[in-house]
C-alpha cells in the first residue's frame, strides 16, 4: 500500500527525505514515520547521519591510540590477528 | 496507558541514543510510540553492526592479552564508546574480569554507550556492589535512559543494590523510561514500604506525577493498591493538587487516577474533584462521556461530587 502523507503537496518532498532517512537506517523506516512533514524527517535523517559519523570519528581514534599501549614484544602477534 | 505518555519516554530514548535534546525530536509525539521504538532499535542496529568486522578482529586480538593490560588499553587507548561496542564480544566471564579492574567513571561511561541486549551475559555477572557503585555515578549523572535499560539484564540481588543507590525522585523518572515496563511490578515488589511512601512524596515535591500515573498503569492490581494507598495519603496544597488534577487531564490517565480516588479520605477527595473540575472545560464532550463512563464502572463517582457535576452527571 503506497504511504500515506500528512500534507499534499509535501508529499514529493516527504518521500524524498523519507527515503534519505532509509539509507541512514540502512533499511525500511517504521511506517508510523509517513506522519511526519518533509523537513521532520530530514531533521531525523540528519541526526542518524551525524551519530553515525560520530561514531566512526571516535572509533578509529580509539584505534590509533589502541597499539600505543601495548608493550612492544606483544605488537608482532597481534598486529598478525589483526590482519 | 496513555498513548501520549509512552510516546515521549520512547522520544528520551532515543533523543539519548542521538545525543539530541528530546524538545530538538518533539515532532515524533504524533508517530505511535511503538513505532519510535522500532525506530530507536533500527538505529542501534545500524550503529552495532557498522564497523564490525574491525572490532571483531579487535576483540579477537583481546584473548592474547592479559586481562589487566586489556583494562588499560580499554580506559586509555579505546575509550568508552569502543569498549562499550567491543564489551559483548569478549567471552563473558573475561570482559567481566576487565570490568573488575576497570574505575568507576569509565564503567558508567561505557553504561551509557552499551546495547545491553548484546552484553546481557556480561552484565549479569557483574557483581551487585559494583552495579551498585555504577547506579551511584548514573545517578549523578541524571543518566535515567541508561539506567533504565540495565533493568532487564540483573538480577535480583543487583537490582536491590541499584535501588538502594537511586533516591525517590530518580527512581520516578527511571521506572517512567524503562525498557521492559512489565518488569516494573516485580521491582516495585521488591520495595519496602518506605520507599513507596518516599515516591509519592518525591512526585508531589517534584511534579512527577506524569511518571505516578504511568508506574500504576504498569502494576498489578496488588501493587497498584499500594502505590495508590500511598498517593492518597498525601496531602497536597491547592498548588500542588492542580497540578496532579492537570497531569490526570493531560495524560488521559483517568483508569490510575480513580485507583487512587477511591482510597482518599472524603474531605481531600472533595477537594481533588473541584480542582479536576476546574480543569474540564478542556475536555471535548465525547471525552467527557467516556470518563464519566470509566467512573461508573469504578463505582467511584458517585463520591466525586463536584466533578461528577462538571462531568453532566447532575447533582
Amino acid at each position: 500500500m503506497p504511504r500515506r502523507f500528512v500534507e499534499e503537496g509535501d508529499g514529493t518532498i516527504a518521500e524524498e527525505a523519507l527515503r534519505a532517512l532509509e539509507a541512514q537506517l540502512r533499511g525500511k523506516a517504521p511506517e508510523g514515520l509517513s506522519r511526519l512533514h518533509a523537513e521532520q524527517l530530514q531533521h531525523l535523517a540528519e541526526a542518524v547521519r551525524e551519530a553515525r559519523h560520530r561514531q566512526a570519528a571516535e572509533l578509529e581514534a580509539a584505534g590509533d591510540q589502541a597499539l600505543r599501549h601495548i608493550p612492544k614484544a606483544l605488537r608482532v602477534p597481534l598486529r598478525r590477528v589483526l590482519g | 496507558m496513555s498513548e501520549g505518555l509512552d510516546a515521549r519516554a520512547e522520544i528520551f530514548k532515543l533523543a539519548r541514543l542521538l545525543r539530541r535534546d528530546p524538545a530538538a525530536l518533539e515532532y515524533l509525539e504524533q508517530v505511535p510510540s511503538t513505532d519510535i521504538r522500532a525506530l530507536r532499535e533500527q538505529v542501534t542496529d545500524m550503529l552495532f553492526t557498522a564497523h564490525g568486522h574491525a572490532l571483531s578482529r579487535l576483540a579477537a586480538a583481546s584473548k592474547v592479552l592479559p586481562v589487566g593490560l586489556i583494562a588499560i588499553i580499554g580506559e586509555r587507548a579505546f575509550g568508552p564508546v569502543l569498549a562499550a561496542r567491543i564489551a559483548g564480544m569478549l567471552e563473558p566471564s573475561r570482559a567481566i574480569d576487565v570490568a573488575a579492574k576497570l574505575p568507576t567513571s569509565f564503567l558508567a561511561e561505557v553504561a551509557i554507550d552499551i546495547d545491553p541486549r548484546r552484553a546481557s551475559d556480561v552484565i549479569a555477572g557483574i557483581p551487585p556492589q559494583q552495579i551498585a557503585a555504577v547506579t551511584r555515578e548514573l545517578v549523578r549523572r541524571e543518566e535515567h535512559v541508561t539506567m533504565g535499560r540495565f533493568v532487564g539484564h540483573l538480577s535480583d540481588e543487583a537490582i536491590l543494590a541499584a535501588l538502594e543507590a537511586l533516591d525517590d525522585r530518580t527512581l520516578l523518572r527511571v521506572g517512567f523510561v524503562l525498557e521492559e515496563k512489565d518488569r516494573l511490578d516485580h521491582i516495585v515488589s521488591l520495595l519496602p514500604e518506605r520507599r513507596l511512601n518516599g515516591v509519592t512524596e518525591a512526585a508531589a515535591a517534584a511534579n512527577l506525577w506524569p511518571e505516578v500515573l504511568d508506574l500504576l498503569a504498569h502494576l498489578s492490581k496488588q501493587r497498584r493498591s499500594a502505590v495508590a494507598l500511598s498517593a492518597a495519603a498525601i496531602s497536597l496544597d491547592d498548588a500542588a493538587l492542580a497540578r496532579f488534577a492537570w497531569a490526570v487531564i493531560q495524560e488521559d490517565a483517568w483508569d490510575p487516577l480513580f485507583e487512587i480516588a477511591e482510597r482518599m479520605p472524603e474531605h481531600e477527595l472533595a477537594r481533588f474533584a473541584g480542582a479536576l473540575a476546574d480543569h474540564l472545560s478542556n475536555l471535548d464532550p465525547a471525552d467527557r462521556e467516556r470518563v464519566l463512563a470509566h467512573g461508573q464502572s469504578a463505582g467511584i463517582l458517585e463520591r466525586l461530587g463536584p466533578l461528577r457535576v462538571a462531568l453532566g452527571s447532575g447533582p
